[in-house]
């Protein structure tokens, strides 16, 4: 469905649309000579389809609460990383907005974590929570420790700052 | 203390050790010790699959395709995973479910045994899909030696266990004097010795397999043996959950709570804990030797197995709180938790390789006679 192509898309759900960035002018674009407009009290079903504008990695079904009129929550997430081959450690200083779980956000910003069930009955993704709260979307099952996480089905509360061994 | 199928004295469940407590009497899960073991079982439960589900002709024409040496890479790693299989489809049962307190545990020591027998039929199912004589493939696992070395390390722990339970069962603490034989029998070292196994398993669940599954998933990431990944995925993932269960296990022994003399025993216990973990994984490396004696296969050799063990061992030693042995930090073998990762499991029987989904659909049995009134 090309948005661009329909006049409709001019109205109050364009913003909805903006796949990059401006809509193009259409004027001399007469692929079909003349459009005709429904005439309809209500708008067009396919005007309210929405596409996904997000980062694939992020998608938009998010565990979180949606607030009406609110932007999602971003929470900074400061990861120290001791996986190195050479013990040194590395810093990532990312953001959760998001994502379903805290590993798929980590992911998405490129940071490696352990991972094989991803859904928090194996353990291999446990992390040390340095600072800050995460809520569980699902019971962890795998064993953690009182100062470790399941990354794979958590999400931050607040900013958080984590260590991955 | 001698075993009842079904204690009369009236007790507080909720005051029993997960071990050597008074037996189970009533099995009732309306209070829990340790909610855990009934969260596993519910888990498993969920886990539920049948290898016939799984479409496995594509892998006969692979399998006689692979060279020689793949083909014993293949057969004996099979092998192996059938003698583990084996053994865990009955030691939990033998040797745990005499002396368990806890029936939420009880329950979850049963169905964690039940799942390992399907994981032993579809050994037999493979087996019958692939080669054309199973027979000659199974007798073989009492007959090979390198075999057979696996399974003693593999079950030495179980069988003093149950040995020493069935004496404690029967006379009690003690020094006894058995067939000529004085034996000692103290509720501390069946502890000790109960603590040990309970290593072992977590080791032969949580290395072993995996080291096995490695090979497993090699073969279908150059898109041969689809079908045998398949099930081993389904392996995989109930395996996940078994080792779970048994870190579960361990680390509420270590804590102390649930018994204190479990407790003293875990951390008196360190440095053999270790010993058994880096036993396994020398153990795992000599098998990858044998493995690939005859040459090794696209993306997997000795080498790289040998460092996928440095790397899980680590991974397993510190799951149960202590300290790595490798120090080996990175997976060399990054493509299995595509493989691992249960979100990629598919049992609908909308995916067309699921033979159940096809009975009828086409007819396997093809005799020449059939093409007899054919010209050309």
């Amino acid at each position: 469905m090309n948005q661009s192509t329909n006049p409709a898309s001019n109205n109050s759900h364009q913003d909805e649309f903006r796949l990059d960035g401006l809509a193009p002018e259409h004027d001399d674009f007469s692929l079909e000579a003349e459009t005709v407009e429904a005439d309809l009290d209500h708008e067009p079903v396919q005007d309210c389809l929405i596409l996904n504008t997000e980062d694939a990695e992020q998608p938009e079904t998010s565990a979180q609460i949606d607030l009406d009129g609110m932007d999602k929550p971003i929470h900074a997430v400061s990861v120290i990383n001791n996986a190195g081959t050479n013990n040194s450690e590395q810093f990532h200083e990312v953001s959760f907005q998001n994502a379903n779980s805290l590993l798929e956000s980590l992911e998405a910003q490129d940071v490696p974590v352990h991972y094989q069930c991803r859904e928090g009955y194996c353990g291999s993704c446990r992390t040390q929570l340095l600072e800050g709260e995460v809520h569980y979307t699902e019971e962890p099952m795998a064993w953690i420790n009182d100062d470790e996480i399941l990354p794979c089905c958590c999400i931050p509360k607040t900013a958080i700052r984590i260590k991955l061994t | 203390m001698s075993y009842t199928t079904f204690n009369q004295k009236t007790f507080d469940t909720l005051k029993q050790p997960m071990f050597f407590g008074e037996t189970v009497n009533v099995a009732r899960y309306d209070i829990q010790k340790h909610k855990i073991f009934e969260n596993l079982i519910e888990k498993q439960l969920s886990f539920f699959w049948r290898p016939e589900e799984v479409d496995l002709a594509n892998d006969r024409k692979d399998f006689i395709d692979l060279p020689e040496h793949e083909q014993h890479i293949f057969l004996s790693n099979l092998k192996y995973q059938t003698l583990l299989d084996s053994v865990q489809g009955r030691s939990p049962n033998v040797a745990f479910l005499p002396i368990v307190s806890l029936p939420e545990l009880e329950t979850w020591i049963e169905t964690w045994s039940f799942s390992e027998t399907i994981h032993s039929r579809s050994y037999t199912h493979i087996m019958r899909n692939v080669v054309p004589n199973p027979a000659e493939v199974f007798d073989d696992i009492t007959r090979n030696d390198f075999i057979t070395r696996r399974a003693v390390s593999v079950t030495k722990y179980y069988d003093e266990l149950i040995e020493k339970c069935s004496f404690y069962t029967q006379l009690g603490e003690g020094t006894h004097t058995i067939n000529g034989k004085v034996i000692d029998i103290n509720l501390r070292d069946l502890k000790r010795t109960l603590y040990l196994t309970m290593v072992s398993v977590n080791v032969l669940e949580a290395i072993r397999f995996y080291v096995s599954f490695a090979c497993s998933f090699a073969f279908a990431e150059r898109a041969k043996m689809e079908g045998n990944a398949k099930i081993i995925k389904l392996i995989a993932r109930d395996e996940a959950l078994h080792l779970t269960g048994t870190q579960h296990i361990l680390q509420i022994m270590a804590a102390g709570k649930d018994d204190p003399e479990m407790g003293e025993i875990a951390e008196s216990c360190k440095d053999e804990v270790r010993e058994i973990f880096l036993d396994a994984a020398e153990q795992e490396k000599e098998w990858a030797g044998y493995l690939f004696k005859d040459g090794s296969m696209i993306g997997l050799n000795q080498h790289i197995l040998a460092q996928y063990v440095d790397y899980i061992t680590d991974q397993r030693i510190v799951a149960i709180g202590l300290p790595p042995i490798f120090n080996a930090k990175n997976n060399p073998l990054p493509w299995i938790n595509s493989w691992l990762n249960s979100d990629n499991v598919q049992v609908a029987p909308q995916e067309a390789e699921i033979s159940s989904y096809l009975v009828g659909a086409l007819d396997s049995a093809v005799d020449t006679d059939d093409f007899g009134d054919f010209d050309l």
